[in-house]
């Protein structure tokens, strides 16, 4: 060891000692560098099956999609054949609908252009098809003339009844 | 230093040994460990959907599931096929020995069932699940797969049957559109991949190639016109016995083809119960001889090249006419006739001698000028283009019988083409069934362009129009006076070739109408064919000009079209109208019948080898014979019977008829048309004697 000339006299108190403290920062160091490479292993590891967790629920939502895209496509199908000619043909014999032809256009035509009527207005008949008021009129009207005349009747009747009963009562007071 | 040593040699060989592994055995594990989670993935785009122009889907695909087993993977065989037959509800027996057999011969892949919707699959899973087995997909049971697929599908069934045509098994189209616009319709198969985790739930996945999706194909035909012209052909080729029909509606202005009718038909949901004649489309496979509505051509060129005023009346009117020593006779012609007059009576006579006006060359040019002799260009497969002789091979009589239609081959197509040119003042548009193609997103890919060609002038057009309306006014198609509508058009019956007797037959027709509505102005043009008719009354104005009616007064109200004539409430029946029926006479020589002769002889012309004699074979039947006439016992009889019946008010657009003309009980013109066919039939044996 060597000597040290330092003088005798002077005090050494002062003197720091120069203190070895590089163990402790690269203990400090690898310790900070451990925990960040764990906790960036677990970041990873946890991302990894996040991602793995999401590819599955993507796939399910992918397999969903075209579940549910096959799903319109059979059900566009069914409307297709619930729609078709045929069928529609059948549904509105149900309703009582008839096969549109050019007297029902006729009736159509005539039913726009003739002129609103007041509720009130008596209802005239004669051995014409009457002008329907509404399109299912209108074709009914087209097709059964009888039937629509006859209706038409049982409602003018009771209207007939009121307007003799009117005139009895004018009659009445006149006398 | 012993220790580090070790150290040394231990990490030195741990790190040779991830050499070797990352560098040298890289790529065999790599693919073992992709084998592992990685599964290849195939499937195949959906085909294209075909709709009709109201964007109403005649032809779509979906999503179906196919079993399938991998026999490797099923340890018994018989106890498997018990389970699956169960649920399949088939026989064990053959699963079992379809497992077998995969099982001896190593295959990975057997079928079990093919195409089935998404509930029996449902319900199949549900049946097979084997809650011991830890299997992520379905169906829960060892060595048994789903493989997608797809079910093409026809929700209108036979609408348009012959025009949509068909896929078949494998997707690849047949018939029809299907076939004419495979490349556009057809689905590429897609290859991909999906990746697994141990219990085989996928998670990651990914297409390895992009493939452009298919397109679809927007037709222009109409449901529901489409609907009500197959209703009204049925029910014509029903009434008439028919051997089969055709009918077309055509939008003269367009070219737009809104109908195109074959009787019998097919079900392309289930093509294979049908047979293969069904899934023709006669109005553009078959050729046939047009007979009267031929005329339309011959007076067409007469009149624009001057050669003829239809308000003129005929010179010379005769019963017969001789050319190239072939006598051509008919009861219709008559003294101070016009040609309106003579198209409606639909005289022979007249329009050969007009057509002998016109002359070979410029004859044969309308007849090209009209698109006869090559197909019409519809994109539709196998479209014929009929037989039109070059004039260099014609003989004698080829212009005259020509001129009646002939000695030429047509379609339906080209015919109601030839029509709607007519219709459409002159200007032939071409006709086409495709509207759009479009991808599936909604862009328009390509919209079909006609091309647009004059073929007559306007004026002439319309001088047509009005004698084709004589024709439904007074003259053989009455029968095609519509309700509510002014009509015009032009009957045709032709006698049809036998190629076993190689000579006409003349209990076998071809009876046509071909007609426009309204008649000033048309807005569709409809083709009636009727293929060998074989009750009743069998003439084009009888059998076909009913089935014109039916369609037209469907389909014009549907169209908006405004009505331009009287209008009746009560019920019209075409019985209402009297039977004039077009008489028919025997050629005398039935050569300008056959089209097979007429193809033989363009091959023989070609070789400048035409044996003339060889072609002409004889008939039983007397020249000029009359085809059809009821007695006059009978008729007398029928006179009586109408007198019983009230009067009905005569219901037509037509000028006001007879009494007796105007009003018939539907029954007793049922049953006078009966008596009047057994009629005929007895008397077929003696029409040859009759003598006009």
């Amino acid at each position: 060891m060597r000597k040290r000339n330092s003088p005798q006299t002077k005090s050494n108190q002062n003197i720091k000692r120069e203190h070895d403290s590089i163990p402790w920062r690269y203990l400090l160091m690898t310790l900070v560098c451990g925990l960040f490479l764990i906790v960036g292993f677990f970041f990873a590891a946890r991302q990894h099956f996040y991602s793995i967790d999401y590819g599955i629920k993507n796939s399910r939502l992918r397999k969903q999609i075209d579940e549910l895209e096959a799903e319109k496509r059979r059900l566009i199908l069914q409307k297709e054949i619930a729609l078709s000619p045929g069928e529609i043909k059948k549904a509105a014999k149900k309703i009582g609908l008839t096969a549109m032809t050019a007297s029902n256009i006729e009736a159509f035509r005539s039913a726009a252009d003739a002129p609103v009527k007041p509720k009130t207005e008596k209802i005239s008949i004669d051995k014409t098809p009457e002008k329907p008021s509404d399109a299912k009129d209108a074709i009914m009207a087209a097709n059964k003339p009888a039937e629509k005349i006859a209706k038409a009747e049982k409602i003018v009747k009771p209207e007939k009844k009121t307007t003799d009963a009117k005139d009895k009562t004018q009659a009445k007071s006149a006398k | 230093m012993l220790v580090v040593a070790f150290f040394i040699l231990w990490i030195g060989g741990i790190g040779v040994r991830l050499v070797h592994l990352q560098i040298n055995q890289h790529e065999v594990l790599r693919d073992k460990a992709l084998d592992q989670r990685r599964d290849q993935i195939k499937s195949r785009q959906l085909r294209g959907t075909i709709y009709d122009r109201t964007e109403r889907a005649l032809a779509m695909s979906v999503k179906v599931k196919s079993l399938y087993a991998d026999p490797r993977e099923i340890e018994d065989a018989d106890a498997a096929a018990k389970i699956i037959g169960k649920a399949l509800k088939s026989k064990p027996n053959e699963i079992a020995k379809a497992l077998k057999e995969g099982k001896e011969t190593g295959k990975k892949f057997v079928w079990l069932a093919r195409k089935l919707d998404e509930n029996a699959a449902d319900r199949i899973n549900e049946e097979l699940e084997d809650r011991s087995l830890r299997k992520y997909d379905l169906p829960r049971y060892a060595g048994l797969y789903w493989r997608e697929e797809q079910k093409r599908s026809y929700p209108y069934q036979n609408l348009a049957a012959s025009v949509i045509g068909f896929s078949n098994a494998d997707d690849i189209g047949s018939a029809g559109i299907e076939q004419a616009q495979e490349e556009v319709l057809h689905g590429a198969v897609i290859k991909g991949w999906q990746d697994r985790d141990r219990l085989g739930r996928v998670y990651d996945e990914s297409d390895t190639e992009e493939r452009e999706p298919p397109k679809d194909v927007v037709l222009t035909l109409n449901h529901s016109i489409q609907y009500k012209a197959d209703l009204a052909l049925e029910q014509g080729v029903k009434n008439s016995n028919a051997k089969s029909g055709m009918a077309i509606v055509l939008d003269p202005k367009t070219g737009e083809i809104l109908a195109m009718s074959n009787y019998p038909t097919f079900d392309p949901n289930r093509y294979t119960e049908f047979a293969t004649e069904n899934y023709s489309n006669r109005t553009i496979h078959d050729i046939y001889s047009p007979g009267s509505v031929f005329k339309l051509v011959t007076y067409s060129s007469a009149i624009n090249e001057n050669i003829i005023n239809p308000d003129n009346q005929v010179a010379s009117a005769s019963s017969f006419i001789e050319v190239a020593g072939h006598r051509f006779t008919d009861h219709h012609s008559r003294s101070n006739m016009t040609y309106h007059d003579a198209m409606a009576v639909s005289s022979n006579v007249t329009a050969i001698k007009t057509a002998l006006g016109v002359g070979k060359e410029k004859f044969h040019d309308y007849i090209k000028r009209f698109g006869f002799g090559k197909p019409v260009g519809v994109e539709l497969p196998a479209e014929t283009g009929g037989i039109v002789r070059s004039p260099k091979v014609w003989q004698g009589d080829s212009l005259a019988s020509m001129s009646i239609g002939y000695e030429i081959g047509v379609s339906a197509l080209q015919m109601a083409t030839a029509f709607a040119t007519i219709a459409n003042d002159g200007e032939r548009v071409q006709p086409h069934v495709i509207k759009e193609i479009r991808h599936a997103d909604g862009k328009i890919f390509s919209a079909t362009e006609p091309q647009k060609t004059r073929v007559v002038t306007a004026e002439t057009a319309r001088g047509l129009r009005k004698m084709l309306r004589e024709v439904v006014l007074k003259g053989t198609g009455k029968r095609a006076q519509l309700n509510g509508y002014t009509s015009a058009g032009k009957t045709g019956t032709a006698w049809k070739f036998n190629p076993k007797t190689k000579r006409v037959d003349a209990s076998k027709y071809i009876s046509s109408f071909i007609g426009m509505a309204p008649a000033d102005d048309p807005k569709v043009v409809i083709a009636v064919v009727m293929d060998e008719p074989k009750s009743g009354a069998r003439d084009g104005g009888q059998v076909s000009a009913p089935v014109f009616r039916e369609i037209a007064e469907g389909i014009l109200p549907e169209m908006s079209v405004i009505p331009d004539a009287n209008i009746k409430f009560d019920q019209l029946t075409a019985q209402e109208i009297p039977a004039e029926i077009e008489t028919s006479i025997l050629p005398e020589n039935e050569r300008i019948f056959s089209l097979e002769a007429l193809e033989s002889e363009e091959t023989d012309a070609v070789e400048n080898n035409v044996d003339q004699k060889e072609q002409k074979v004889s008939q039983k039947e007397k020249p000029n014979a009359e085809i059809r006439e009821a007695p006059k016992e009978k008729k007398k009889e029928e006179k009586t019977e109408i007198k019983k019946e009230p009067k009905k008010e005569p219901n037509r657009e037509k000028p006001p008829e007879p009494d007796k003309k105007s009003a018939k009980p539907k029954a007793n013109a049922v049953g006078q048309e009966k008596t009047k066919s057994d009629q005929k039939n007895k008397s077929s044996g003696e029409k040859t004697k009759q003598k006009t």
